[in-house]
């Protein structure tokens, strides 16, 4: 008897009990079946030459700010501005390639054009980010605040310079710049090459068919791998951990709790601002009604994945399930003739109910259901 | 006799035109068990948060091996070689015991912020000073919200002993376990005495705990020592009287046959 600890009662767990219980196994779960069922009903039309490229572009674009959000919500923060910042760099950028460089400082290149923003886009991330550590307040309500400046900013600033809100026919930079060009140029061109030499791949009259996916996709690669690592593997990622759990006892242990905040803040101000550089320079078109609701989206997919509403836990590796699935589900319309588009409300909200369950689960088991 | 590793004279704290602490004046030395007892808004978690840097006294001094000293934050107080296990022990349950372990001090390959954690080596040094102290975890990747009550004492005491804390205070550390964790945190308290080169500040209710581990007591009552000794010196009756404030039992008896 004496020699039985506290220790012994827990269960040891199988590495299936295991894998099964990580935070991204219902993404995953759910994934699958978003994939398998929307193969079939499409007739394989998702996943052919075209239907990867078309959905690889949405999924990229959820992934990328599903990453900032989560990023943030595992440090026990929210932005609901992402998609006004996203609409507002996406006007800036254009707006500086049609009209120049603010204070009559010449033409913008792509270059100058994306820096200024992102300055600008950093700039308010930090703003966002220092109202809310300084102030505590809730950051659902300082960034809904910035959800409308920052929408109603674009608007103005469209009417006033532009006299129009949309900007169409710019310039096709990406054939001049390589700046442009990496964001909104093709990639992985060499796999589509590789397939048409297999002989898939082929257009009606047996050409080559598509040649490559968005950029957009090395940036959602790149930004999750990058995220992933930090989360997982680095000193950064510890602090983000203990500042969404008990930002108190963070403090108490030397975690510099407000800088990893703000910094999260222009981190996901960063991830809306190339977004919007990728829908930019790939379009050569802005519209001030950009990123309508994209905040919303970010934030499914991040609790779809696994990251607790109350910060301290989350993944990435669930976060991109979780952006597949919703790219998928949300593209699934252009593919299935019968479809109403509008069936991607309906399964989000659905899914959103059931990862917020699951996830709650998750959290009482860890913390012994307090 | 050995020098005190820490000395406070003459502390006194007010907030505003409350007196808190009004001139509480204490010795800790190293190998030795301090309680520090007191009823409910005595002052004693005023006195600690004043010795962890979190409040500067309003007058007073506090010398750490002799030497006048002023902490002007927590990190002040750390570097001195104090370190404080609250009440809330200062953990985060989601993650996992090595990161709770190393928060804020992870050991890093590469530069601060960015650079990857020795994942490996925490785990190691982890499990191995919690096991000096008394538990054996098995898997120290586990998430610390799924031990019990007195190991997460253990963890917060294993933590401040590895970064150098030469004074331990432990706020209340046994009040809010079950009666088998309480004895736990009572034997890891025994175990970090029996080093001999740090000094335990224990924070009690506890009347039957303080006498099972103190080598020393101090008690306060509205922000005063009304009593102070070593063990041996203090009858049980006279403990007892100075915890309940320094009223007789004989008192409060009649009392509370009057009511
Ligand atoms: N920050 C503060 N501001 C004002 N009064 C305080 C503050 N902290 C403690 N006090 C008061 O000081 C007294 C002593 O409190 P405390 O040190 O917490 O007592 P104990 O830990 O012995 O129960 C209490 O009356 C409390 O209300
Ligand atoms: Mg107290």
């Amino acid at each position: 008897m004496s020699d039985r600890s506290e220790a012994d009662r827990r269960q040891q767990e199988s590495r299936v009990q295991r894998l099964i219980r990580r935070p991204e196994a219902g993404a995953m779960v759910v994934m699958i079946v978003a994939i398998v069922s929307i193969t079939i009903a499409s007739n394989g039309n998702a996943l052919n030459a075209l239907g990867i490229k078309n959905n690889l572009a949405i999924i990229a674009q959820f992934g990328i700010i599903a990453t900032g959000a989560a990023m943030l919500m595992i440090a026990g923060e929210f932005d609901l501005s992402i998609g006004s910042m996203i609409g507002f760099s996406g006007m800036s950028i254009a707006m500086m390639l049609k009209w120049g460089l603010p204070f009559g400082l010449g033409a913008a290149t792509p270059f100058s054009a994306f820096f200024i923003t992102l300055a600008m886009t950093l700039a308010l991330g930090w703003l966002i980010g220092t109202i809310v550590v300084r102030s505590g307040l809730s950051s659902f309500i300082v960034s809904l605040a910035f959800l409308f400046f920052l929408r109603g900013t674009t608007e103005v600033c469209f009417r006033l310079i532009n006299q129009s809100t949309q900007i169409s026919g710019l310039e096709d930079f990406k054939e001049t710049s390589w700046f442009a060009d990496i964001f909104g140029g093709e990639a992985f061109g060499f796999l589509y090459d590789i397939a048409f030499q297999l002989g898939f791949n082929l257009n009606r009259r047996g050409e080559q068919w598509v040649t490559g996916v968005d950029a957009r996709v090395v940036w959602w690669i790149v930004i999750a791998g990058a995220a992933y690592i930090i989360l997982s593997r680095t000193q950064l990622g510890n602090w983000i951990f203990a500042t969404g759990d008990n930002k108190d006892a963070a403090r108490a242990n030397g975690v510099p709790v407000n800088r990893v905040k703000v910094g999260l803040f222009m981190f996901t101000a960063f991830c809306a601002t190339i977004f919007a550089a990728c829908q930019v320079f790939d379009t050569n078109t802005a519209d001030a009604a950009k990123g309508n609701l994209m905040e919303l989206n970010a934030i499914a997919i991040a609790v779809v994945g696994g990251t607790l509403m109350t910060g301290g836990f989350g993944s990435v590796i669930g976060v991109v399930f979780g952006a597949v699935t919703f790219g998928l589900v949300a593209n699934a319309v252009f593919y299935i003739p019968w479809l109403d588009g509008s069936w991607y409300r309906v399964f989000v909200g659905v899914v959103l109910l059931a990862a917020v369950f699951a996830n709650e689960r998750i959290r009482k088991r860890i913390t012994g259901g307090i | 006799m050995a020098e005190p590793y820490l000395k406070v004279e003459g502390i006194v704290k007010k907030f505003g035109p409350f007196t808190a602490l009004n001139g509480v004046s204490l010795d800790v030395y190293p190998g030795e068990v301090h309680a520090l007892l007191g009823d409910n808004g005595a002052g004693k978690s005023t006195l600690i948060k004043t010795l962890a840097g979190v409040h500067e006294p309003t007058a007073g001094q506090i010398y750490v091996e002799g030497k006048p000293v002023k902490f002007r934050s927590p990190r002040d107080a750390s570097s001195a070689g104090i370190g404080t296990v609250y009440q809330d022990l200062a953990v985060n349950p989601l993650i996992s015991v090595t990161r709770n372990f190393f928060m804020g001090r992870e050991l890093l390959r590469g530069p601060k912020g960015i650079g990857l954690l020795r994942m490996d080596e925490m785990d190691k040094i982890a499990h191995d000073e919690m096991l000096k102290i008394g538990i054996d975890i098995s898997d120290p990747q586990q998430a610390v919200g799924t031990m019990s009550g007195g190991q997460r004492q253990t963890l917060a005491i294993a933590r401040a002993i590895y970064f150098g804390a030469k004074v331990l205070i432990l706020d209340e550390p046994t009040s809010a376990l079950g009666q088998k964790q309480q004895m736990e945190v009572l034997k890891t308290m025994m175990r970090v005495r029996k080093r001999g080169d740090i000094a335990i500040i224990f924070i009690t209710h506890n009347e039957i705990h303080s006498q099972l581990v103190a080598d020393r007591y101090t008690f306060l009552a509205l922000g005063q020592v009304i009593g102070a000794g070593k063990a041996g010196e203090l009858e049980h009756d006279e403990i007892r009287r100075l915890m309940a404030g320094g009223a007789e039992m004989a008192d409060l008896e009649q009392e509370l046959s009057g009511i």
